[in-house]
């Protein structure tokens, strides 16, 4: 009974207006981001960049942190990311004077009017040839620790309301530093040795489709499980002999493999250019790669957010999910904003990768990845079970919150 | 094994609200009448039958099979509710496929048995059509032989025959006359004509409780003797309506031939007349209450 309620399910959704909207909206995604993907030249000795990556020496973490700070002071105006949001903050006077004061003693600059000086020239210079694209770096004051750099710093994240360049995690990413040419082909080394180029890519691909994925599949949910009483069939499903588990199950089976399978053929074309650049180039590519990401990365958000659509949907018999689901994925997406380049996926509901290069970054961060994939995995299915629980118990005539909510509002009017 | 429904000492509360109030039945195979006016606890008791509410208090079993076991009673019942449809884009012969799946019929039992209830229900020729394009009468039918895909041993029937024209609504009851043959119905309505045309034994239900069991014949005679009709005046008409429950009036120019209940002959022109469904339906609602000339 699974297996023919699976296939209908599949034949309504390809039938629903929605799906379609999906697939078009995950078409644009990709050629947007995508579509002019060219697989990365070998780098080659004296090109005029080959990109940054952070540093973790404290000397330049100091300078570069500086150079944000005199830069956001000269400004009068810092930018904040408390719990992942943006968020702009303009300090009061005795805030404003303290930030000047932790300026003078890290940096020795006295004043706005020196730090201002400091900026034009630094413009200026930018001008010259070789340091387009610099960041400004600003000398730490003479006998500056990095332990009272730390304290200052802290201080300053702190009247900032948390979140700012200043705090312990930001000021470490302020620290790029442009990428030797060695650096550059040990990573592209790793690109094809340890990736076999399909997948770099494929993390690339996942990076763009998980942004996507992280909100559209509550679309289908909602709109799949509000069919049944806009056509007004509930009743007429709930007195069949087909248990609940066969009818919620049959329909999430089906959404997973609905929104799976434009992602994997969306897929195919990456993975061709990777093959055709692996095969004049004589890398052994893996064909798999792009499958193996998408079931790996891919997969959980799409189970998670439809489970948490149809959850709520069955709950309520209301579109709430995409509001609820709406919140969730804007938190992740922003406050994932901060880890573009990978490696760091934290619990992140849309971990990010945004470069077919840091195999190593990946590579380091792989356990992480592994652990916050599976245990959107296991919330999927909890939620799964969840689901099953109350479309039993409505069957039963019990859980009619909808019902309970009109009821409600009548008795009120 | 059982052959019938048995409900007893049933209540059912929605809140502090009693809906369904000692609640005692017994129902055989044929068709059954629920007869009562809107809010009577027809659907309330309906649902509770095809496990779609559950009983508060009391014992519901279908042929021998108890309403918690809901999925056991789900093998044996159809059910049409009041507002129903399916969904849209699904063509005819599609819908009762999937309804068809759901009830865990197999592959070469749906290819047997929907040609054979389209063709029953006659919408063989609209098996392609897309649900949405069906009329209400087209719909009720379909709705009918979906409630029998499964080759049910109870059939339970919600107002069925609302918003139809008057053909299809004589169709319909015909072919619920038909399907009763082997099975128990119940047919749930407000529409008196309707339990005239088809049933035998009913029940009728008002504010939560069975006023009358029993069968038709019975019904009508506790209003034989009570039925009179008199031609009377506009003017008259007005005086007779305060003191007497006036089933039907019929405008003859200045007159009016008016049918209504009493216990005896209120005066020398009013002629006794042979009580109909309606007039027992009519009466007993009112004796019930003790209102007019009941």
């Amino acid at each position: 009974m699974l297996g023919q309620l699976f296939v209908r399910e599949c034949r309504q959704t390809a039938r629903s207006l929605i799906f379609w909207l999906i697939v078009l909206i995950l078409i644009f995604d990709f050629t947007t981001q995508l579509g002019e993907m060219e697989i990365g030249e070998e780098p080659q000795p004296g090109q005029e960049s080959y990109g940054y990556r952070q540093s973790k020496d404290p000397d330049i973490i100091m300078r570069s942190t500086l150079g944000q700070l005199t830069e956001e002071y000269v400004r009068e105006n810092y930018t904040t990311y408390p719990i992942g949001f943006y968020k702009s903050v303009t300090l009061n006077e005795k805030d404003d004077a303290r930030i000047g004061e932790i300026l003078e003693e890290t940096a020795g600059i006295a004043g706005r009017e020196s730090a201002k000086q400091i900026i034009e020239e630094w413009y200026a210079a930018r001008n010259e040839p070789g340091l387009a694209g610099e960041l400004l770096k600003i000398e730490p004051a003479d006998g500056l620790t990095y332990e009272q750099f730390t304290d200052l710093m802290d201080e300053a994240d702190k009247i900032l309301g948390g979140g700012s360049n200043y705090g312990k995690e930001y000021r470490e990413k302020n620290a790029q530093v442009p990428k030797t040419y060695e650096e550059a082909v040990k990573e592209y080394d790793a690109l094809l040795e340890k990736d076999r180029l399909t997948g770099g890519y494929a993390r690339l691909f996942c990076d763009y489709m998980v942004i996507f994925l992280g909100i559209l599949p509550v679309f289908l949910a909602v709109t799949r499980g509000l069919r049944d009483r806009r056509s007004m069939m509930q009743e007429l499903i709930y007195t069949r002999k087909c248990s609940s588990l066969t009818v919620i199950v049959s329909r999430y089976l089906a959404m997973i493999v609905m929104l799976t399978l434009p992602v994997l053929i969306l897929s195919l074309n990456p993975l061709l250019k990777c093959m055709s650049y692996a095969g004049k180039a004589g890398i052994a590519a893996d064909m798999l790669a792009f499958v193996k990401y998408t079931f790996g990365w891919l997969l959980p958000t799409i189970m998670v957010v439809s489970a948490l659509g149809m959850l709520l949907t069955e709950l309520t018999d209301t579109a709430a999910a995409v509001l609820v689901q709406g919140a969730w994925w804007f938190i992740a997406v922003f406050s994932g904003a901060d880890s573009l380049r990978g490696g760091m996926y934290g619990w992140s509901l849309t971990p990010r990768h945004n470069t077919e290069l840091n195999w190593q970054g990946f590579h380091d961060g792989f356990a992480q990845l592994a652990a916050n994939r599976l245990l959107y995995t296991a919330a999927a299915l909890l939620l799964v079970v969840l689901t099953v629980f109350i479309y039993s118990q409505k069957r039963k005539g019990r859980l009619h919150i909808r019902g309970k909510i009109l009821a409600d509002r009548k008795n009120k009017s | 094994m059982s052959t019938t429904i048995e409900i007893r000492n049933l209540n059912q509360y929605y809140g502090k609200k009693q809906a369904l109030r000692d609640i005692n039945l017994t129902i055989e195979n044929g068709m059954f009448g629920l007869l009562g006016r809107n809010g009577a606890g027809k659907t309330t008791l309906m649902k509770v039958i095809a496990t779609l509410l559950p009983r508060s208090e009391g014992e519901v079993t279908v042929c021998g099979r108890s309403t918690l076991r809901a999925q056991e009673v789900r093998r044996i019942v159809g059910y049409l509710p009041q507002d129903f449809s399916m969904y849209p884009n699904m063509t005819v012969y599609e819908a009762m496929d999937y309804l068809g799946v759901l009830s865990g019929l197999s592959k070469a039992k749906r290819r047997q048995r929907i040609p054979r209830l389209l063709e029953r229900v006659n919408l063989q020729d609209d098996r392609r059509k897309k649900v949405k394009a069906l009329s209400g009468g087209m719909k009720r039918r379909l709705g009918i032989a979906q409630a029998i895909l499964h080759n049910p041993k109870v059939l339970i029937v919600d107002e069925p025959t609302a918003g139809l024209d008057p053909e299809e609504r004589v169709r319909f009851r015909n072919l619920l006359c038909e399907i009763a043959e082997d099975r128990i119905v119940i047919l749930s309505t407000h529409i008196v004509g309707d339990i005239e045309a088809t049933c035998e034994d009913i029940a009728v239900l008002d504010e939560g409780n069975v006023i009358y069991q029993g069968t038709v014949s019975d019904l009508i005679a506790m209003a034989e003797g009570k039925v009179y009709s008199a031609e009377i005046s506009k003017r008259e008409l007005e005086l007779l309506k305060k003191d007497y429950l006036v089933t039907s009036m019929l405008t003859l120019g200045n007159n009016v031939m008016a049918r209504f209940l009493a216990e005896e002959r209120p005066f020398a022109s009013a002629k006794l007349c042979e009580a109909g469904v309606e007039d027992a339906y009519m009466y007993l609602m009112h004796a019930e209450r003790g209102e007019y000339g009941c």
